[in-house]
């Protein structure tokens, strides 16, 4: 694996999305209408209804922008990278793009919510902690499963079927941690949840650093 | 024939476990004592003070009072016991039995619980804890005499295999012979699966993704029984199909994502493709499931046993005479799971065969 190589891919895939605007500006179009209907319809919202909402829209607005991963270029672009990179530069980096552009959109949702309908976080650290590792969660699932179901028919439907399931543990400890973070629920061996929240990312990356280099191939 | 001899052995195994856990009795319990002297101190309430005497009506299950020499002992833990004074029978499952409370209590709490045991040489001892509570703050223990020490001994079980009784659970404890040998089969084909899945991945023999994907049919199919078992053990133990437990959420959240494999499946048409995608997601499923099944569950409050803190298979939770037919039920489940996953395999391969050739 060459660090090098792995920047390059990064760095390609922020300068297409920069390029294609109507891709990552409509997934943030998509977050901030969301956040803005929620605005106009509760009015206030409760601090574990705050909590809820920005994760199912930072859910689905991911879910959105990281199903076209391994289909936003031509097949044959994807043969010239096959030929260019290894199978793990190519996942570490989309790896690392996912995840950054997932922290990017959980802050533009929690920025957008905190202007609109104000900010229940208590304990910022934690709360970043408990973002930091589910949003990585999250992206890791979507960049697998996106890999699976990227040239089948019917893509974006495969997509939340395949991978609303197998992030729904990540994504049930990140709320619990945060709630906690919000003082909405005490637990004072919260930390344990974290640890378990790295592990099952660790876990889900390990396997799709396993598994990828035989799907590459196709 | 001869490579069939386990099927015909799993068949035995379940015959044997369906036949012998629906067909074995319970022993005899303690289905509820209510007291039928009203408090001394007028109050409906019954307020059950030491040194009172009282008289209450037992209902049993499975019993035999009639024609047999009925006692009955108060148990305090680490105490001692009190005998009833009087039993007098009312019929084969109801008794009527006056205790004289003793006046002295150890200053252990305000309340003492006190544990009926009833016993007769037909039916063996048959025990209701927490059968009584007793206000005992006010009389310091001066002298144990009231409290027989050791009086229930040499007590006889009822003869033949009998399934324990408990409270709750009652008949339903039988459950356990298909709920959990259920999970287990299912379990043990998902690892099955996991490493046919591997074995594809290595070698790119389709047969394996074949063997792979057909036992996951199965463990799925398994998995919403033991689902379907749980709901009905669930209706009439905890009183409704469904709760909003942990366990039960995780474990539909975990049947999810093994039906997504296989609409994975039949939404690719390409068989090379197929395989290796759904062998993938198999292997990548296996690793979400584990902390959806084994690790969330048990760091919440959950109902379901195994969890929370609740007792499950382990120590004294399970008797002996469960095991007999619990093992058994699990290698008979999945021997039949595996049955059945070999005649899908061999229609699959046969299906495969069949448009190869066009």
């Amino acid at each position: 694996m060459n660090l090098s190589h792995v920047l390059a891919i990064i760095k390609k895939d922020i300068d297409i999305e920069l390029r294609q605007k109507y891709a990552i500006g409509g997934t943030f179009l998509f977050a901030i209408t969301s956040a803005y209907i929620i605005y106009k319809s509760f009015g206030e919202l409760k601090p574990m209804e705050w909590n809820i909402l920005v994760w199912i829209i930072v859910l689905y607005a991911g879910l959105n922008a990281i199903v076209k991963t391994f289909i936003q270029e031509k097949k044959e672009t994807y043969l010239y990278y096959y030929t260019l990179f290894g199978p793990l530069e190519v996942i570490v980096a989309k790896l690392i793009y996912n995840y950054l552009f997932t922290l990017f959109l959980s802050f533009t949702v929690i920025g957008v919510f905190t202007v609109l309908l104000g900010n229940p976080i208590k304990d910022v650290s934690l709360f970043m902690k408990a973002l930091l590792l589910g949003a990585l969660g999250i992206s890791s699932v979507f960049t697998f499963v996106s890999s699976v179901s990227g040239s089948s028919s019917s893509s974006s439907t495969m997509m939340s079927i395949l991978s609303l399931p197998l992030v729904l543990p990540s994504v049930l400890i990140m709320e619990r941690t945060t709630a906690v973070a919000m003082r909405l629920i005490n637990d004072s061996e919260i930390y344990e949840d974290l640890v378990i929240l790295g592990g099952i990312d660790l876990l889900l990356i390990g396997m799709i650093i396993l598994i990828f280099p035989g799907l590459w191939k196709e | 024939m001869r490579q069939n001899w386990w099927k015909f052995l799993g068949i035995a195994i379940l015959i044997y476990s369906v036949v012998v856990g629906m067909s074995t009795p319970l022993k005899p319990g303690v289905l509820r004592m209510d007291p039928l002297s009203i408090g001394q101190n007028g109050n409906d309430s019954l307020r059950i003070l030491h040194g009172e005497t009282h008289k209450f009506r037992i209902k049993g299950y499975n019993t035999n009072f009639v024609d047999n020499d009925n006692k009955a002992w108060l148990k305090l833990d680490s105490i001692g016991s009190v005998k009833a004074r009087k039993v007098n029978i009312v019929n084969d499952t109801e008794i009527d039995l006056t205790f004289d409370i003793p006046k002295h209590f150890p200053q252990r709490d305000t309340f003492e619980s006190l544990t009926l045991v009833l016993y007769n040489i037909e039916d063996g001892p048959a025990i209701l804890p927490d059968a009584v509570f007793v206000r005992s703050d006010l009389s310091p223990l001066s002298d144990n005499s009231e409290w027989e020490v050791n009086p229930i001994a040499d007590l006889t079980d009822k003869a033949g295999m009998q399934f324990p009784y408990r409270s709750v659970l009652h008949e339903t404890i039988r459950n356990t012979f298909f709920h959990i040998p259920l999970w287990f089969s299912m379990f043990i084909m998902l690892i099955v699966s996991l490493v046919y899945s591997v074995k594809y991945l290595r070698s790119g023999n389709l047969k394996y993704d074949i063997y792979a994907s057909s036992l996951v049919n199965v463990a799925v199919l398994f998995g919403i029984l033991g689902i379907i078992t749980g709901s009905l053990w669930a209706k009439y133990t905890w009183g409704t199909f469904w709760t909003t437990d942990v366990k039960l959420n995780m474990s539909t959240v975990a049947m999810l994502i093994y039906v997504a494999s296989l609409i994975l499946r039949s939404s690719i048409n390409d068989i090379d493709r197929r395989a290796k995608l759904s062998a993938s997601y198999n292997i990548f499923a296996f690793a979400a499931l584990i902390p959806l099944v084994f690790i969330i569950p048990r760091m919440t409050d959950s109902l379901h046993p195994g969890n929370g803190g609740n007792p499950a298979l382990g120590g004294e939770d399970m008797e002996n005479t469960l095991r007999m037919v619990f093992y058994p039920a699990i290698i008979g489940f999945t021997l039949l799971g595996l049955w059945m996953s070999s005649v899908l395999i061999r229609y699959e391969v046969l299906k495969d065969r069949w448009m190869s050739r066009g």
